[in-house]
């Protein structure tokens, strides 16, 4: 088979997602009271409602409406005033009223949109952008410094209720195939899901990565999802197909399934990319059909085929009446919408001066946008002196202290904005170079202690003082006048035993870029 | 000594107990004891709460003896049955359904609840058709129940058992489910007053479900005034049934207003219509002319869309009942077919196996109806039909304030008598539309069909959340005609005393 970016010469590809996640920060389920809680003993939150008994009727639950608008209101869409309920029947164990509660052709959430900005060696996925300049609009998205920004328009975002979980037992791995029982879960049957369907508006493998991480900020920006693709609470389907370049009508697809990580997704969709080109140029025809990606074997399998298609008979669910949201409603939902991530990058290039991609840092990791504003408060009247090496605090030493200590260091280590300033004001004036910077980081966020006090303990404020840094290089270059002749000979490499032997005298402690200016005076 | 409880009213047992005339165990031990003695004939119950029975006259006696009158409810010491399809924690929930035989009550539903709360004796479970899908009650699993006033004929249906346990004295109250007509009709084939409230009145919650957006919660009772304590009781808003509304009204308290300066309708082409015999259209004109002498305004109003209710809800009553329906599917409870070899296969048989002729012809009948490429022909355009009723009766109701109208086209047949299941649809022909519009309706007992012999009644239809209008006109006939009687052959020896 040919490579991606092989079969991207002479290929386009058409990539659409439909994206669930789970509203975990819900407490209830979305039609009844049942808490929602994962690993809890097997049936233990369970009810007449969500295990669907005979004569039970289910009530919406106001906060998941709240939440779907949310999400709406975050991805540009149109709340629509009047959407209802339907039922999808199919029957199935994990679904205990064999039908699904699901919405219509009008869903809470229609025609929205997310803009990408795609860079670095994943833009280069893009076919015929090469040569084009920023500012420049190229085959439907526009050229930036650093690779590109696309528009990916959002059909709808509804909101369905998810199935009880199927246990098999007997069989091999936990699988259906050869099982003798199946026991069924219904703990989590009836927790809200919102399923985001998008425009087939990507184009390649690295874009429908990138949707899905954004998307997955924004979720966790307003709130609404945990977006873990790894524990399930965000899922995704991918829809590709490929045609030639030029082409308008798009070709047959398949449906990528069991991508559980952002990796997952990219490798699956240029897999499929791949071995559709391969089917297509080797004169075969693709088969619409639903293919399940293998990580480990790195492909894609089909799925057992249906021989029809599924007919899930839709109609309105009588027991739900029309769903009317208020102009008052909608409008208390949008006055409680954050800051989302990308308006907040583009702040701390505005306000700050970082440059966009140190920004896209802070935004996507957790928790580091606000500790960010919270130096910059502190910070005050320098505070646009302060964010650059603030911000390479965060994203160089925090983020590195952090991925030592595991996830959860951000709770535990408690960091203080003002530690955060002053080490960076240190660092700034030169007090201390940046390596010992990072060594007081460390002690300041696993003990807890402040930065003046750990700096002072270990005698690691640099002398700056120029004055002092004179007559210590005034010695140094005394005691070579060798070294100094063939220094201004040409043997400019000799510079560096020149700072090393004044660090010696100084104990480590001198000022490098104090030392260096002298030095480069001195020697002039 | 015996009380006498076939010919009381739920307010006289009630009025009794608290005078201090009998006990509440007093009336549950006879009450039993007589459904126990004159079931045997009717086949009403399904199951008798024998326990839950002696329990609530327990708790109420206590009460008595406390000195805690004040906080007797309105049903205080009433003996009250349910129709099958209503959960009842202590009962087995069957809807007379070799499905759910033997399915007890996980839990209590919002009706029933409520009549407990009310301080009623719950006497037990009563036949019907099976999930309610019929008007004759011979489709029960359990073998059909048979009309107190001709033990060879049917009680009518679905809440046959209801019909006919109020109607043989067996209790003064009982509570029944209408989606097509299923309260009104039996009501009228027993002789007794049947109310079927607005949609969204009382709460469905617990109720077995057949077609969610027609099936509405009444009383069937022997009086006027006994219905409207029992709607009292049953109707307002509750939280698990968002389709229930918050309008509560004193039911009883026009009753004895009268009818003089009311405008009561008169449908044309209910009155023309086919199939209507000549003994039940000349009592809905005894009825007519009776109201117009006590003061009411006749008037002739037109539905002109009516005629299609009876397609309409043939193909909405089944769309919605087989995805209600698709929950029972032998995986967590109903009946099971033993030995399947694969999931399939033990859908297919055990629903075979569990539901019978009309159930399996309904599923199959709404699968089809609401699948691709027909949906659009039948489901939605039932739908269009259902607004142009609905707008029909909102302007008929800008007229008059009460329709009156036959509830079923005869009166009670026999049993076996009608073997095609689209010629007893027609039993409903006057009855669907009300449940398609969503509005009141109820039978109200008007004396014995001069042919048959047996009883009548009258429909009323009353504007959306206009109950009280219904029962207002139905206490003046009740005045007219006297209070509905207990079947011949039923009465308490002391009753006729």
């Amino acid at each position: 088979m040919k490579t991606l970016e092989e079969v991207l010469v002479d290929w386009e590809a058409v990539i659409g997602l439909e994206v669930h996640a789970e509203l975990t920060t819900l407490s209830t389920k979305m039609f009844c009271g049942c808490r929602i809680e994962f690993g809890a003993e097997p049936n233990v939150h369970t009810c007449p409602v969500c295990l669907g008994l005979p004569g039970a009727l289910p009530v919406p639950n106001r906060d998941a409406i709240e939440s779907i608008v949310l999400a709406g209101l975050a991805t540009n869409c149109d709340i629509e005033k009047r959407s209802m309920f339907y039922r999808k029947n199919y029957m199935y164990p994990d679904m205990a009223k064999n039908y699904q509660i699901t919405q219509g052709p009008v869903a809470f959430c229609m025609r929205g949109w997310l803009d990408l900005d795609v860079e670095g060696p994943g833009a280069k996925e893009r076919f015929g952008l090469t040569g084009a300049k920023p500012g420049q609009t190229c085959d439907g998205v526009s050229v930036t410094e650093e690779g590109y920004r696309t528009r990916v328009g959002i059909t709808r975002i509804h909101m369905e209720e998810d199935a009880g979980k199927m246990v098999h037992l007997g069989g091999e791995g936990g699988r259906i195939a050869g099982a003798t029982r199946s026991l069924v879960d219904y703990n989590r049957a009836g927790t809200p899901l919102i399923e985001l369907v998008t425009e087939p508006d990507l184009r390649t493998p690295e874009e429908a990565r990138l949707f899905m991480q954004e998307l997955a900020r924004v979720y966790r920006a307003i709130g609404i999802s945990d977006c873990s693709m790894e524990e399930g609470s965000l899922r995704c389907d991918g829809n590709v197909s490929i045609r030639r370049r030029g082409d308008v009508t798009l070709g047959t697809k398949t449906e990528l399934k069991n991508v559980n990580s952002f990796k997952s997704l990219h490798d699956g969709l240029t897999y499929e990319i791949r071995r559709q080109a391969h089917v297509l140029e080797g004169g075969g025809s693709v088969v619409q059909e639903t293919r399940h990606w293998d990580p480990a074997a790195k492909w894609t399998v089909a799925m057992r085929a249906k021989e029809t298609a599924d007919d899930y008979r839709l109609f309105p669910d009588p027991d739900l009446a029309p769903f009317d949201l208020s102009d008052e409603f909608i409008e208390s939902v949008r006055s409680r919408l954050p800051e989302l991530p990308g308006r907040k990058a583009q702040r701390f290039v505005d306000s700050y001066g970082l440059l966009a991609r140190d920004a896209r840092q802070l935004v996507e990791a957790d928790g580091f946008a606000d500790l960010f504003d919270g130096c910059m408060a502190v910070a005050g009247p320098r505070a646009a002196q302060l964010a650059k090496p603030v911000a390479n605090l965060l994203i160089n030493d925090v983020a590195a202290y952090l991925n030592e200590r595991g996830a959860d260091g951000m709770a535990d280590a408690s960091i203080r904005p003002a530690h955060l300033v002053e080490l960076a004001s240190a660092a700034l004036a030169g007090e201390i170079s940046s390596r010992q910077a990072r060594e007081v980081l460390w002690v300041v966020l696993a003990e807890g202690r402040d930065p003046a006090g750990v700096i002072e303990e270990r005698g690691l404020r640099q002398i700056s003082d120029v004055g002092a840094i004179e007559a210590v290089v005034d010695a140094v270059l005394a005691e070579n006048p060798g070294k100094v002749e063939a220094y201004r000979a040409g043997k400019t490499g000799l510079a560096g035993f020149f700072v090393g032997q004044c660090m010696k005298r100084m104990a480590g402690k001198g000022n490098p870029r104090v030392i260096n200016e002298v030095l480069g005076s001195r020697l002039a | 000594m015996m009380l006498g409880l076939a010919s009381m009213t739920a307010r006289e047992i009630r009025a009794g107990l608290l005078a201090g005339e009998f006990s509440a165990i007093e009336i549950a031990r006879e009450a039993l004891e007589r459904v126990e003695r004159e079931d045997v004939r009717v086949r009403a119950f399904l199951e008798v709460s024998k326990k839950l029975a002696l329990e609530a006259a327990a708790r109420i006696d206590a009460a008595v003896a406390a000195g805690r009158i004040l906080e007797l409810g309105p049903l205080a010491g009433v003996p009250v049955a349910f129709k099958d399809n209503m959960n009842l924690v202590g009962t087995h929930t069957t809807c007379a359904s070799k499905m759910l035989d033997g399915y007890a009550s996980p839990y209590t539903a919002t009706c029933v609840q409520r009549c407990l709360d009310a301080g009623c004796i719950p006497l037990g479970k009563l036949n019907m058709d099976e999930f309610a899908f019929g008007s004759s009650t011979e489709s029960s699993a359990f073998g059909p129940t048979r009309n107190p006033w001709d033990l060879d004929r049917v009680p009518g249906g679905s809440s046959g058992g209801s019909a006919a346990a109020v109607a043989a004295g067996l209790s003064p109250l009982a509570l029944g489910s209408d989606t097509g007509g299923s309260i009104r009709q039996p009501g009228s084939f027993c002789g007794v007053v049947a109310v079927k409230p607005t949609y969204g009145a009382v709460s469905r919650y617990g109720v077995v479900a057949f077609g969610s957006s027609l099936d509405q919660v009444g009383p069937l009772a022997r009086t006027v005034e006994d219905a409207a304590l029992a709607l009292n009781v049953l109707a307002g808003h509750d939280e698990r049934d968002c389709m229930s509304q918050d309008r509560r009204v004193d039911f009883t308290a026009n009753l004895g207003e009268g009818v003089a300066g009311m405008r009561i309708g008169l449908v044309r082409s209910f009155m023309s219509a086919e199939g209507l015999s000549s003994e039940v259209r000349a009592k809905v004109e005894e009825a007519a002319a009776k109201l117009e002498a006590a003061g009411a305004k006749l008037e002739e109003v037109e539905l002109p869309h009516v005629k299609a209710a009876m397609s309409a809800y043939y193909v909405l009553g089944p769309c919605e009942a087989y995805s209600n329906l698709s929950r029972f599917d032998a995986v967590r409870y109903g009946h099971r077919t033993p030995g399947c070899e694969s999931l399939a296969e033990q859908y297919e048989a055990s629903r075979a196996e569990g539901f019978g002729p009309e159930a399996r012809r309904r599923i199959m009948l709404g699968c089809y109806l609401l699948s691709s490429g027909v949906y659009d022909r039948y489901y939605y355009r039932a739908q269009q039909i259902r607004t142009l009723i609905t707008r029909d009766y909102a302007e008929a109701f800008g007229k008059v304030d009460c329709i009156l109208a036959p509830v079923a086209p005869t009166t009670a047949f026999g049993i076996g008598e009608i073997g095609d299941p689209t010629e007893m649809y027609l039993a409903d022909m006057f009855t669907t539309s009300i449940n398609i519009a969503g509005n009141g309706g109820m039978s109200m007992p008007v004396g014995l069909g001069c042919e048959s012999g047996l009883p009548v009644g009258v429909q009323l239809i009353a504007p959306a959340f206009r109950d009280e209008n219904m029962l207002r006109v139905a206490a003046a006939l009740e005045r007219e005609y006297g209070a509905a009687l207990v079947a011949p052959g039923f009465a308490d020896e002391r009753a006729g005393e």
